[in-house]
């Protein structure tokens, strides 16, 4: 219990290679939370015998209330190792001394949170995976992990919930090992998917000390290892060969006192070296504790020689359990030793992830700072989330120090996400008031914090709005700004009770839309403020938070909505062509379909506008069977500059094609912002430059001529390629028993759900059922799908793609998806009808 | 019938009596005020004329000219050009239209910029292309106008230079929500265009395609030519880039100087020179009996 002051933790801070920034990150309810609190009891937070219940990192009511993480939270730690000889396993990285800063970040499960979690990953190199050890790997768990390595952040992984295996299933020694074997497996088969030469092989195995297995709610957990250094001086072998003989197939054959890898000797079965060295001890207090063997329970506390104070030996069943497995086996040690042994220093991390984290150039200043995670350089500060402070409507930025040393009163430039080097778009000098260290709910000021940590920054909430880069170096270029796993792609227009709360409002979205990463707020074409989430429950939460909190008025809040996107299925019929008003320009368009995995690359942020023309055209080719010229003439993508349409030049030799360029792509940026169809943005459309005729004075082809020029013909072009009308669909993972299976495919067939995959856990009588469902249709979903199964089936939503819904086309207007545009567009407050392409097509 | 009559570059006055006779009769009577202005209000000419005007903006003429040509087949209507119909800025595209309405057409010419800057002492005869310059913006700056120079310095000729007006243009932002807000008038001078016309020449000097002209190329910026407060003065594109407020207000242009430049010229342009020293050093090392 180790009780440590602001001085001692600065200190900590400056011996880098002794810092590790990790995330909590795992599947929903799979016991982040709670483990979480059993490290802290180790730092002297909150007292031992609170640790289990306490959830100490989620900090608001509705989270102790649901029990579940909402919003992630950040909490320093002090760390020690016990002994020298251990500072030797400390591979491939320098240490300094053996104490050790540990900055831990609990993010949410739910996916609806996810965002959360992207901006816990951004500010961390290692990454502790926490699995259910009976619900196994999880769609969520899979989601981390892969955003995890995109990040090039190294996982550890615990098992969790091993207690309930005993207790609740009462498996045998062998299964609960097959168990850990098969998840592990899954987890490996995720990483290794993701695999990332720079980050090398982070595949787990126990025998390695990079997996643990325990009970977060019993507060207790062990690695092979540590096993292994107890049986190491009894048998007299080196620690590390010890470790490989307590995984896999290695057996100790008790008649020849010889380790082996068969599992018979004469016939009969071996008992595998996990199970008799490190199972059998826990079983046997398991075993001894509940079933009341007083007698036993004391032989065998003084064989492991666990210390027990006298009023604690008078506890009985699963509190006595608690207390001595957590004496015996403490979590937080276990957690310790394999986050110390086993996570990057910011200095070994930062070396691979440099490169990654920066947009600029890896040979200046700025990207050099970060590699050699040095606190002299100029300082690069990532602001990853904004958290809010007990003073209403601030913020602290939340963030960490890549290079430089950030302290109170700096001058820094604060650049946005929308920020250029060389302009002034985005980009504000100001001072930072104070920085802060962030533990848990509270705050501790500190007057500075160099390279390397992660700290809370008051004063400059102000001038970003979510996220952003902070520097001291003039020509700095951004770090690379998050993407998110989720959409928010459900929508609730909110509008107040009383019109005098409108001030209130305006001003509750924006507190809304900086206090969560992923939340999208805006006013629509009909003049209604739209919030928009990930899922059901990220809306309710966010709305529940603009009412009660943000904006602190009642609000009529409407019926969910699902955005829209409008496509071409495909090519256009004839050349379109649009002239300018002056009619001395014409630009002549076609429009394509764009392909699916194209679209979804440019998504994810593999494909982007700020790749190398020549390595992106490479790719196009390569992968997606481009033409080379056609891929090395992308003007731009829209909207945004980043989504997933692209504008390519096909002209030949047109004179002066460069100097309407600009107007060209502010065209299509915002006729992709606004489609044809019902002005929802468009997706997956490919848009070709065939001829442009132009006037040969600038002055008659300036913005005001082009740009609308430019928007009609490509809305001709997209009428003439047969539109479509793309609709969200999500991902949706259910556990539930074989005996409520039924009720799940009914309620999924009832909303036009397609189940595509169905699993059982083995072992158990859970089965796992995956499905496309349409946004659309998810609205009660949860609630459906719990009357049909009395309550036994947990579905986890996500958003996962764009599909065309069927039904005919959006400008038909006697077809089912007609119908479902004019609705759209009476609800925006435009004419109910598309209009036709008389209106954006010049007859030559 | 559709009368395109020219106002010329002055005030109402200079309108010809042939046009005032058809501007008096005429049915409707259209201004076009986007491409030039004139330098007294409508109002003035309305005062003038006796009758009401009504002013024609860029999207009434490039997007609601059938208002405009409206029943011209049987009445007449008068659409005023400021300068000449067909001068600087060309109308055919409303002509273009009349013919397709089988309306006929007549026009009535009068003093352009392209006639007019004969002011200045240069002989229109040693004129090259005409080109126009644009404001420039962070991320727009059309240089072919540089290439146009390039063609006329080659043989030696002068280049008239038009600069951008902006009268009643829509932000960015307006257009993209179709709000019809406009942004107050802008006008270009020719300090403006001097240091727009360097800063290509920058450009372009360093992708190795520059030396076309550079800070010591003789110019001569006008303003208000063909009025009564017309002003001429003449030195190097780096002079001129200072000498907005000796020029006053708008509209102005600009004259580059070809290397063919006569004597009898260079004397005249020499009274407006910022420096007759100057003037005199720069035109006996570079432009006196050049070929």
């Amino acid at each position: 219990m180790v009780n440590f002051t602001i001085e001692e933790v600065r200190a900590l801070m400056d011996k880098a290679t002794n810092v590790r920034n990790m995330s909590v990150i795992a599947h929903v309810d799979h016991g982040k939370s709670t483990l979480t609190d059993s490290l802290l009891s180790k730092a002297g937070i909150i007292s031992a015998a609170k640790a289990g219940d306490a959830r100490a990192t989620d900090t608001r009511a509705d989270e102790q209330e649901r029990g579940i993480t909402i919003k992630s939270t950040a909490i320093s730690l002090y760390g020690n190792l016990q002994d020298d000889e251990d500072l030797k396993d400390i591979v491939g990285q320098k240490t300094d001394g053996r104490d050790f800063l540990i900055n831990l970040i609990d993010s949410p499960g739910h996916v609806d949170f996810s965002s959360e979690v992207t901006a816990a990953l951004r500010v961390t190199d290692g990454a502790l995976v926490v699995v259910d050890t009976i619900e196994g790997v999880c769609v969520q768990t899979e989601t981390v992990l892969r955003q995890a390595l995109g990040e090039r952040i190294k996982p550890v992984v615990i098992i969790n919930k091993v207690d309930r295996a005993l207790l609740e299933l009462q498996v045998s020694k062998e299964d609960l090992y097959q168990s850990f074997s098969r998840t592990i497996e899954s987890v490996n088969v995720v990483i290794s998917t993701y695999f990332d030469k720079s980050l090398g092989d982070v595949q787990v195995y126990p025998y390695k000390g990079t997996v643990a297995f325990g009970s977060g709610l019993h507060g207790w957990a062990f690695t092979v290892r540590q096993f292994a250094q107890r049986y190491a001086k009894k048998f007299g072998v080196d620690r590390n060969k010890m470790m490989e003989r307590l995984w896999g197939d290695n057996y100790f054959n008790p008649h020849t006192k010889k380790w082996t890898n068969k599992g018979t000797h004469d016939g009969k079965p071996l008992e595998r070296a996990f199970n008799q060295f490190i199972l059998d001890p826990i079983f046997r207090i398991f075993a001894a504790v509940m079933n009341f063997k007083k007698d036993e329970i004391a032989t065998l506390i003084d064989k492991l020689n666990i210390k027990i104070s006298p009023e604690d030996r008078e506890k009985e069943g699963k509190q006595l359990l608690k207390v001595v497995m957590r004496t015996f086996l403490p979590a937080a040690d276990a957690l310790m030793e394999m986050m110390i042994l086993h996570l990057p220093s910011p200095v070994t991390a930062q070396k691979y992830r440099a490169e990654t984290l920066y947009e600029g150039p890896t040979d200046d200043e700025a990207c050099i700072g970060i590699r050699d995670c040095d606190p002299k350089a100029p300082l690069m500060l990532y602001v990853s989330k904004m958290v809010p402070t007990s003073d209403k409507g601030r913020f602290y930025a939340f963030g960490r120090v890549f290079a430089g040393t950030v302290r109170s009163g700096l001058k820094v430039r604060i650049q946005g996400p929308n920020y250029t080097p060389g302009k002034k778009d985005d980009l504000f000098i100001k001072a930072i008031q104070r920085t802060v260290l962030m533990m848990g709910g509270k705050v501790d000021p500190i007057d500075d914090v160099p390279a390397g940590n992660i700290l809370g920054l008051v004063g400059i909430d102000q001038f970003l709005l979510k996220s952003g880069t902070l520097t001291t170096s003039d020509t700095a270029h951004n770090l690379k700004v998050m993407r998110f796993s989720v959409s928010p792609v459900v929508q609730r227009s909110v509008e107040v009770k009383n019109a005098q709360d409108l001030p209130k409002l305006v001003e509750g979205l924006k507190r809304l839309s900086k206090s969560d990463p992923c939340v999208l707020t805006f006013i629509n074409e009909a003049g209604d403020h739209v919030v928009a989430g990930a899922g059901e429950l990220h809306l309710e939460i966010c709305l529940k938070d603009l009412e009660e909190d943000h904006a602190g008025v009642p609000l009529r809040i409407s019926d969910p909505v699902v955005p829209y996107r409008e496509t071409v299925t495909a090519k256009s019929s004839m050349t379109a062509l649009s002239k300018s008003p002056n009619k001395h320009n014409r630009l002549y368009m076609i429009a394509e379909p764009l392909d699916e995995e194209v679209s979804k690359e440019i998504e994810a942020g593999r494909i982007t506008p700020r790749d190398d023309f020549k390595a992106r055209a490479r790719i196009l080719a390569d992968d997606f069977g481009w033409d080379v010229t056609d891929a090395r003439k992308i003007w731009c993508f829209g909207p945004d500059t980043n989504g997933a349409n692209l504008l390519v030049d096909q002209t030949k030799a047109v004179q002066y094609l460069n100097e309407i360029k600009d107007s060209v792509v502010s065209g299509f940026q915002w006729a992709s912002r606004e489609g044809p169809i019902c002005e929802e943005p468009m997706r997956s459309c490919r848009f070709n430059i065939m001829d442009v005729t132009l006037h040969a004075d600038a002055i008659h082809r300036g913005g005001g001529q082009l740009i609308p020029t430019a928007r009609r013909v490509l809305y001709a072009a997209a009428l003439l390629a047969e539109p479509g009308l793309l609709e969200p669909i999500f991902l949706v993972e259910i556990q539930v028993p074989e005996s409520a299976m039924g009720g799940v495919y009914g309620v999924l067939t009832r909303r036009r759900g397609h189940v595509f995959n169905e699993q059982q856990r083995p072992g158990t009588p859970l089965f796992t059922i995956k499905a496309y469902l349409p946004v659309m249709e998810s609205f009660g979903f949860n609630a459906d799908l719990r009357s049909h199964t009395s309550g036994q089936a947990f579905p986890q939503m996500v958003f996962d793609h764009w599909q065309l819904l069927p039904g005919g086309s959006p400008i038909d207007a006697t077809s089912k998806v007609g119908q479902t545009v004019q609705e759209m567009r009476k609800r925006k407050g435009i004419k109910v009808e598309v209009p036709g392409i008389e209106n954006y097509y010049d007859k030559l | 019938m559709l009368y395109l009559i020219g106002l010329g570059l002055g005030d109402e006055t200079d309108i010809t009596v042939k046009g005032l006779t058809i501007v008096k009769k005429a049915a409707r009577l259209y201004l076009e005020a986007y491409t030039s202005i004139l330098l007294v209000d409508k109002a003035v000419l309305e005062q003038y004329y006796g009758r009401e005007v009504i002013l024609a903006d860029r999207e009434m003429v490039e997007s609601s000219s059938d208002d405009i040509l409206h029943d011209a087949q049987n009445v007449d209507v008068a659409f005023l050009v400021v300068g000449d119909p067909f001068g600087a800025t060309t109308h055919t595209d409303l002509v273009l239209r009349a013919r397709a309405l089988k309306i006929p057409i007549s026009s009535i010419p009068n003093a352009s910029i392209m006639s007019a800057i004969g002011a200045t002492g240069l002989q229109l005869y040693n004129f090259g292309q005409t080109v126009s310059m644009v404001f420039f913006t962070e991320t727009w700056k059309p240089a072919s106008f540089y290439d146009r120079i390039r063609e006329n310095r080659n043989i030696g000729l002068h280049t008239l230079v038009l600069l951008d007006i902006k009268v009643k243009e829509q932000s960015l932002e307006n257009m993209a929500r179709g709000r019809k807000i406009y942004e107050p008038p802008r006008y270009m001078t020719v300090g403006q265009c001097a240091s727009q016309m360097l800063e290509i020449e920058e450009v372009k000097t360093a992708e190795g395609e520059g030396g076309v002209y550079g800070e010591e190329s003789l110019a001569i910026g006008v303003a208000r030519i063909g009025g009564e407060t017309e002003k001429f003065v003449s030195g190097t594109l780096k002079q001129l880039c200072l000498a907005d407020q000796e020029l006053g207000g708008p509209l102005h242009s600009l004259v580059l100087l070809g290397r063919r430049t006569h004597e009898l010229e260079s004397e005249y342009v020499r009274e407006f020179a910022v420096s007759k020293e100057d003037w005199d050093r720069i035109w006996k090392r570079d432009y006196e009996g050049k070929q």
